[in-house]
Parts: structure tokens; C-alpha cells; sequence
């Protein structure tokens, strides 16, 4: 219901503006409108995954000339070439953003802008710098042809709500719970077996169709020629921009909000001093971005949102006060995902078979440098299913890199990685997940604009559970965190997140969890709690190894210990052996104690 | 060989100049991992700077011209900085934010000199605009060798400012490890602040040296930012000496392809150069490779 509402609104809207409206120029301001807030639902789609695109108008412009060159060629219906011109754009999508996918930071944005620089060039110095489109009466619907200037906004408000509801979709389903992942802690989403590469693909693949769907509206309704220049132009990524960051970033209604705003400021700014103001237009979206980025980055609609949030919530209402008002039930996120997520897309993948006489995790020989600095050499171990097994050594010793290469966040210059007989070494992270493998981290990590809930949920739809909502709630419950699970992630406890961490951890019941440091920062009655809450979750088959400094804690856990010191085994075997180990002593207290303690 | 000779040289010439131009960008980066989209409508302002000075009635010959433009852009710099981004820098929640304020800040630029001066092209065309020597068969350009031997000039300059001055060093410290330089008592802001007006300074100086051979219109930054871009990722982006050599090899690379395609599409191969770095090696071609997590 929540959902439908806005859809009700803008057809409403727009219905009534299209119906009454009859000067020219105000048609045109509301086609454009339209078009453009379909422009910045469709950039937006890959904003959900926190990717900043320049190059959009690359798909603009593949739309846009696709439609022209097939009706001048052959007559194509410009519909037919819509759906060609989105195939193609998708098609181009993939081959862009592949290759940048897999790099972090400014790197997609820098590798998009340049490429409707190069087909611009190339169209106009090759084809046709412009290409005027045959006029074809003969069939209204069937070459978008229509007399009536209302047609186009009726058509393109059609348009607009299919992205909408594509959009809609794309949140409430596991699509939209990998993008915002993606978003937020990257790194994280891979560790919990989102397939990062996969759905931004898909992402930027359905953003880029429906922008070429829109340069064929664009182009019949308003333009009426295909200027390569224009299609092109670094000007349609602005307007794509303004409308997108102006209403919400990422958010699926952001754009409508924005065009409803930017759009007609700008044309009725642009005719009444355009003449002699001839950059008008693009002063309004280029005033609007340096507004929007220094006062609300996250755009209009989040910001609404909050204030409104907060005016339901005051006064504040005292603890004792149940049943909030109905301010604040509107106001409040959806308490729970949606009844969506619970279909499941796919099978469980199954597991791989832990073949009885083989050990659950081998580390053969492998060794590790960043630049000069040798981090790892040579390190042999190996852990059987069920048992537990401490990492100990001095900071600097190679023991959370050694993690990283297990889960594949790091590769490793040598040696191999066998999880229950299998190399994994070529595994990437998310897979390794899928495959039995969990872990937590040293600093502990989150989805911060997730709640704790949620934080789980991801981690379940990582490893395809059918009813993601229900197991994480569960999980919830076991370590103790049912009753803050829709709030905020910043309002946990340190004990809490690290319960949260490991509920993430055990939400796909994992072969091998791997714990780095899970004691630091408790206390010594949530330390002593912490590992009986692990018994309790895991099941007996569950290998764990633990990484952990306070030695006392740990070697009353785990069955053996592995010592590192500079990036190499000095000891292992049973806790007792290791920790009494004169090499062991010496590489955490130094050689000047050991002789201290022979002189005793 | 002589016809590549032709191009090599120029291409050569004009390279030390992109390695100017992207020397500033590379700097900011570098300091404060800020990716500054208007940075080629700050070149865009120099120009139209040298240009007043040149055709306002002064008469002031655009490579004489340098320091104050060094100087008037320091200052623009810093206050843009004071004004604008050091509300944007810092958390990656920002990251967004940085974007669109650099191109809005651009826009905004070229808009408004678009209402003051209009469209049409610029030109500055001192008394030695077409002189040239040859050197073999070769014809090298007055205006293109000063403008190179203005940039080699610029860079030693640069070089001396990072190592050998204290706040120069407080740049490179920043730009080595943000917080550590905080924790040896650098004040991040005025860093900051100091290296955006040193970097934009840069591009600037650029930009003036680029009017005697380049027309000047409000949007004459858009053939550049790419370039700038390129030059940068090919060095290794925030390293301020691989943008060095980033802007000669791309400058080589633009001027090279006329051997084989047209100067209309030149361009193209830039492009096309700067996502195979990006592909192949987005660390650029001497980057250091970072740890994971």
C-alpha cells in the first residue's frame, strides 16, 4: 500500500496537469519533465550500488541514433528500435563497466566519462553528426507520430512508471538488499557471498536500456533531430545528475521529486531572460548541485524523511509510553523487508562434501609480501572438522593477513588454500562464502545505513537461504539482539556488534568460521559469555579457528594453537606445549625476558 | 621517419604542458583524494585571464604574464577551498558530494563567463604567434617551445616548493598518510587549503601557457578534462610526478596518431589509452600497490 501511493499521486498529477495545460510551451515543460525524471530513475539505478556514472549519455546517444539509423534505413517502427537500441545499450554496459567493477573508489566514474567522448567523436567525424528523422504520418502509433502533444507526455508517463515500478522492484526484492551492500561497505558484502561484480552488471545493464529508451521519446517528442552533439553531450549526464541528486540520491523517487522541481525552474528561467542570459539553464542544475552537495548530499526526499521523522517523534516519548502514534508508524521504515525476499530466486548451492579422512581447511606453504616486506612465508597448517584451533603471535606476526587469504581478500604469492580437499585459490570471496567459509574482522564491520536486521539479512541472501528474514531474525534472537534489530547500527554496544558480527558469521551455518580478534574491547564477563554464546550457535561439524590476544582466554577454548612470529610457524600442537614453547615466549616477551627467566 | 619526427615533436611540446595542467589535478588528488572536476575551468579562467591582460588594453605578453596568473589563481584557489570543498572533504560519504560540487563549481564557471564574454572564440596572438625555426626538416613553433620550456620551469619549481620548503613538505607528508600528518602536528586544513591553490596555480599557469596556440571559448575545458584524467591515471593518480610524465607520454600519444588517423579523431586514442590504464593497470604505470583491508 505504502508503495502504490506514489504511483497513484504522479498519474494523478500528471493527468490533471496534461488534461488542463493546452499553451504550447507548458506541453513541452511537462514532456520534458517527464522525460527527464525517466532519465534519473533510470542513472539511479546505479546509484543504489553508490556508482557515480558520467558517461550515461553514451546510452542516451546508442538510443538515440539506434532508432534514427533503423527508421531511415528500413522504416523500422521507432518502438522496435527502442527495444534494439536497449539491447544494444546493455550490451555496451556490460563491456564498460566489467572491466571497472572489480576496482573500487573514483575508478567507474573516471572510466565512464570518456566514453561518449569517443563516440561522439567517432559519430561525428565517420557518420553523421545529425540526423534529422523521416517524418511519418501514415500510422500514429506505430512511428510515434502524434498530432497531439499530449500523446508524448501520456507515452512517456507510461514509460516512467515501468521504470518506476522496475526500480521498486529492484529495493524490495534481494537485488536491491546486494546494491545497497554494495554501497555501503563493499569489502563486507563480498565477505558475506554478495556476488559484487554480478549485480552491478546487472545493475548498470538496466539502467543503461532504459536511458536508451528514453533518448527515442526524448528525441520524438522534443527534439525531432538526432544531434550527435546533443545525444551525446555531457549536458544530458548533468540534467541526469541534477534531477538524481536533487530529489535523492539512490533513492527511487529522487528523480521524479527532482524534475518536478529542476525542470520547469529551468525552462521558465531559460524563457524569460534567456535571451539575455544565454547559460541560465545550466546555472539552475549547476547552482543545484553545489546546493545539494554542500547542505543535503543525500537529496530532498531523505531529507524530508528525516525531518518529518523527527517532528512525529517529538516531544520525545518516554520509554514507558507503548504503541507509537500514527505520526510515527508513518514516518518509521518498514519494520520488516519485504514479504518478497522470502521467495527463493534460486536453490541453495549446494555444499561442497567434507570428505571424512580430509580436514576441513589446509594452508600449504603459503606466503605473502606486500612490496619488500615479507608478511607470511612458508605456513603449514591444517584443521579438521569440528575442531578448534588458535592463531596467536605478536602484532605484525602475518595473523589477520593470513585470514585474508583464506577468505580471498588477499591473494597469496604462493602456496595453496584447500577448504575439505578442495583448491580454493581462485575463488573469489564471495564464492568461498557460498562454499562453507565465514569470518569476522579485527575492526569490526557493518552496513551502517542498515539496520542490525538487516546487516544479517544480507548475509543470508549471500548464502541463498529461502527465507532470508525469518533465519536472520532467528539468529537474532539466539545471540541475544532480537529486541534491537530495527534500530540503528550506530546505537549498538561494542558486545553488541561483535554478537552482531558473529551473527552475521553463523547465519549460513558455515564449515569453518573464522574469528579475528572477537575478545578485544569486552569485558571479562562478555569475554567469558562470548565463546559459550559460539558453542551454542555453531554445529559440531563447524571448524573455527580464532585469532586472539588474550592467550589466557583462548587456550582454554581451543583444542590447538598455531604461534606466528614474523610471517612464519614456530610452534603448534596442543595449547599447553605451544605456550610454554621458548621460541614462543621469546617472540612475545623478547629475548632480554627469556634470559631473565633461565636466570631465575 | 621524418614525418614522424614531425609529429613526435610537437607532440613532445605539447605534452610538457598537459603535464602542467595535470601536475595540478594530480596534487589535490594526491593531498586530499578529491577528484576536481572543475579543475580545466580553472585552466579555462586562466585563459580568459591572459587573455585581458593580453587584449584588455594592457598588452601584457601572456608568458610574462605567468606570475600573476600564478598568483591571482593561488588566491582563487584557496578561497574556493575555504569557501566550498573543505565542507566536502574527508569521510566517504563524501565521496558523492565531492563530485557533483566540482561539477557544479565548473559549471557555474563556465556560465558565467559564457553571459560576460559570450561564445565566441578568443585569441591571443602576440608579434611572434607564426614565428618558428627549423631545426633539420623539422619546424618547431616559438609559441609551442616557450610554452614547453615554461612547464619544464613550472615543474623544477614544483619540485624545489615539495622538497625543500616546510610547507611543501607538510604537503607530501598529507598526501603520504592523511592522519599521521595530523599526529605530527600538521594543520590538515591550511595543508589542504594551500595545496587546492598550489594545484589550481598550476593548471592555471598551464592554461595561460596554452592561449598563444589555443582558441579560447567558455567551454574549452571539455577537450582537456579528459586529457588531464588520462595524464593522471597514467602516472599513477595523486602522484604529482607521474603526472608529469603521464602529460608528455599523452601529449606524444595525441600528436603521434595524426600519422595514421585524423587530428579530428585524435582524441579517440587518448581516450582509448586512458581506459586500457584503467583497465590494465589503474595504479598507473609506476602506482605502488595498495593493501586490501
Amino acid at each position: 500500500m505504502r508503495r502504490v501511493v506514489p504511483f497513484v499521486v504522479l498519474i494523478a498529477v500528471v493527468a490533471v496537469l496534461n488534461g488542463w495545460l493546452d499553451q504550447r510551451f507548458y506541453v513541452r515543460v511537462l514532456t520534458l519533465s517527464v522525460v527527464w525524471a525517466l532519465a534519473g530513475v533510470a542513472w539511479n539505478l546505479m546509484a543504489k550500488a553508490g556508482q557515480i556514472s558520467l558517461g550515461h549519455s553514451a546510452f542516451v546517444g546508442i538510443g538515440a541514433y539506434g532508432f534514427t539509423l533503423l527508421l531511415r534505413g528500413g522504416g523500422t517502427s521507432p518502438w522496435t528500435g527502442m527495444v534494439i537500441g536497449m539491447g544494444v545499450a546493455a550490451a555496451v554496459a556490460l563491456a564498460i563497466g566489467l572491466p571497472t567493477f572489480r576496482l573500487r573508489g573514483f575508478y567507474f566514474t573516471l572510466a565512464t566519462i570518456s566514453f561518449p567522448l569517443i563516440m561522439e567523436l567517432l559519430v561525428s567525424h565517420y557518420g553523421d553528426p545529425e540526423l534529422t528523422v523521416p517524418f511519418h504520418p501514415e500510422s500514429e502509433w506505430k512511428f510515434m507520430e502524434f498530432s497531439n502533444s499530449h500523446t508524448y507526455v501520456w507515452v512517456g508517463l507510461g514509460m516512467l512508471v515501468v521504470a518506476l515500478a522496475i526500480s521498486e522492484l529492484i529495493d524490495v526484492t534481494s537485488f536491491g538488499f546486494a546494491l545497497r551492500a554494495i554501497r555501503d561497505n563493499e569489502v563486507l558484502a563480498r565477505a558475506v557471498g554478495i556476488r559484487t561484480v554480478a549485480w552491478k552488471s546487472a545493475a548498470f545493464m538496466i539502467s543503461a536500456a532504459l536511458s536508451a529508451a528514453m533518448a527515442v521519446l526524448w528525441v520524438k517528442a522534443v527534439l525531432r533531430v538526432t544531434v550527435a552533439e546533443e545525444v551525446f553531450g555531457i549536458t544530458v549526464v548533468i540534467v541526469m545528475l541534477s534531477v538524481a541528486f536533487v530529489g535523492g540520491v539512490g533513492q527511487t523517487w529522487g528523480p521524479v521529486v527532482g524534475a518536478a522541481f529542476l525542470i520547469p525552474l529551468a525552462m521558465f528561467l531559460d524563457d524569460s531572460i534567456g535571451e539575455s542570459v544565454p547559460g541560465a539553464q545550466e546555472l539552475v542544475y549547476a547552482a543545484a548541485l553545489v546546493l545539494v552537495a554542500l547542505l543535503i548530499p543525500r537529496g530532498i526526499l531523505p531529507a524530508i524523511e528525516k525531518g518529518f521523522r523527527r517532528l512525529a517523534t517529538w516531544p520525545r516519548p518516554s520509554l514507558e509510553q507503548a504503541g507509537p502514534s500514527l505520526l510515527v508508524r508513518l514516518a518509521a521504515p518498514p519494520p520488516r523487508p519485504s514479504p518478497l525476499l522470502r521467495t527463493p530466486r534460486r536453490p541453495r548451492r549446494s555444499r561442497l562434501p567434507q570428505p571424512s579422512d580430509t580436514p576441513v581447511l589446509e594452508v600449504d606453504g603459503v606466503a605473502k609480501s606486500f612490496g619488500a616486506n615479507r608478511v607470511l612465508s612458508d605456513v603449514v597448517f591444517s584443521v579438521d572438522a569440528g575442531r578448534r584451533v588458535g592463531i596467536i603471535g605478536p602484532n605484525g606476526a602475518g595473523k589477520t593477513t593470513l585470514f585474508n587469504i583464506m577468505t580471498a581478500h588477499l591473494r597469496a604469492d604462493a602456496g595453496r588454500i584447500l577448504f575439505k580437499g578442495v583448491q580454493v585459490d581462485r575463488m573469489r570471496a564471495p564464492r568461498r562464502y557460498e562454499l562453507g567459509m565465514s569470518r569476522t574482522f579485527q575492526v569490526p564491520q557493518g552496513f551502517h545505513l542498515m539496520s542490525p536486521l538487516d546487516n544479517v539479512v544480507v548475509a543470508a541472501i549471500g548464502a541463498s537461504l529461502p527465507d532470508p528474514v525469518a533465519a536472520s531474525m532467528a539468529m537474532l534472537e539466539r545471540v541475544g539482539l532480537a529486541g534491537k534489530a530495527i534500530g540503528e547500527l550506530n546505537a549498538l554496544t561494542t558486545a553488541e556488534i561483535k554478537s552482531l558480527e558473529l551473527a552475521r558469521a553463523m547465519v549460513s551455518d558455515p564449515d569453518l568460521l573464522l574469528l579475528d580478534e572477537p575478545l578485544a574491547g569486552l569485558n571479562e564477563t562478555e569475554r567469558a559469555r562470548f565463546f559459550e554464546t559460539v558453542d551454542e550457535l555453531v554445529s559440531p561439524d563447524t571448524a573455527i579457528v580464532v585469532i586472539e590476544h588474550s592467550v589466557r582466554s583462548l587456550i582454554q577454548y581451543v583444542e590447538s594453537v598455531v604461534a606466528l612470529d614474523e610471517g612464519r610457524v614456530i610452534a603448534q600442537g596442543p595449547p599447553e606445549d605451544v605456550v610454554s614453547d621458548p621460541r614462543v615466549i621469546e617472540a612475545y616477551l623478547g629475548s632480554r625476558w627469556m634470559e631473565h627467566a633461565r636466570d631465575q | 621517419m621524418v614525418e614522424f619526427l614531425q609529429f613526435l615533436v610537437p607532440g613532445i611540446l605539447i605534452g610538457g604542458v598537459y603535464a602542467l595542467l595535470a601536475s595540478g589535478l594530480g596534487l589535490i588528488f594526491g593531498v586530499m583524494r578529491v577528484v576536481n572536476f572543475a579543475q580545466a575551468d580553472f585552466m579555462m579562467l586562466a585563459m580568459y585571464l591572459s587573455w585581458a591582460l593580453f587584449a584588455g588594453g594592457f598588452g601584457l605578453d601572456p608568458f610574462l604574464a605567468v606570475p600573476a596568473v600564478f598568483v591571482v589563481f593561488l588566491l582563487l584557489g584557496m578561497a574556493v577551498h575555504w569557501m566550498f570543498i573543505r565542507f566536502v572533504i574527508g569521510r566517504r560519504e563524501n565521496h558523492d558530494a565531492q563530485v557533483i560540487l566540482t561539477i557544479g563549481l565548473g559549471l557555474i564557471f563556465q556560465n558565467l563567463i559564457l553571459i560576460r564574454y559570450s561564445s565566441e572564440p578568443r585569441v591571443v596572438a602576440p608579434s611572434y604567434a607564426n614565428a618558428g625555426d627549423f631545426i633539420g626538416d623539422i619546424f618547431i613553433s616559438r609559441v609551442r617551445l616557450y610554452a614547453f620550456l615554461l612547464s619544464v620551469l613550472v615543474a623544477a619549481l614544483l619540485f624545489l616548493f615539495l622538497n625543500r620548503s616546510r610547507t611543501g613538505r607538510a604537503i607530501r607528508a598529507a598526501s603520504e598518510n592523511w592522519e599521521a600528518a595530523t599526529y605530527m602536528g600538521i594543520d590538515i586544513d591550511r595543508t589542504n587549503r594551500i595545496a587546492f591553490g598550489v594545484g589550481v596555480a598550476l593548471t592555471a599557469v598551464g592554461g595561460s601557457a596554452l592561449v598563444t596556440f589555443q582558441s579560447i571559448t567558455p567551454f574549452v575545458g571539455f577537450r582537456f578534462v579528459v586529457v588531464m584524467f588520462a595524464a593522471v591515471v597514467l602516472g599513477g593518480l595523486g602522484s604529482v610526478s607521474g603526472a608529469f610524465v603521464g602529460g608528455v607520454l599523452i601529449g606524444i600519444i595525441q600528436s603521434v596518431s595524426q600519422v595514421w588517423t585524423s587530428a579530428a579523431v585524435k582524441n579517440v586514442w587518448v581516450f582509448a589509452l586512458f581506459l586500457l590504464i584503467l583497465y590494465v593497470r589503474p595504479n598507473g604505470l609506476f602506482g605502488k600497490v595498495q593493501r586490501a583491508i
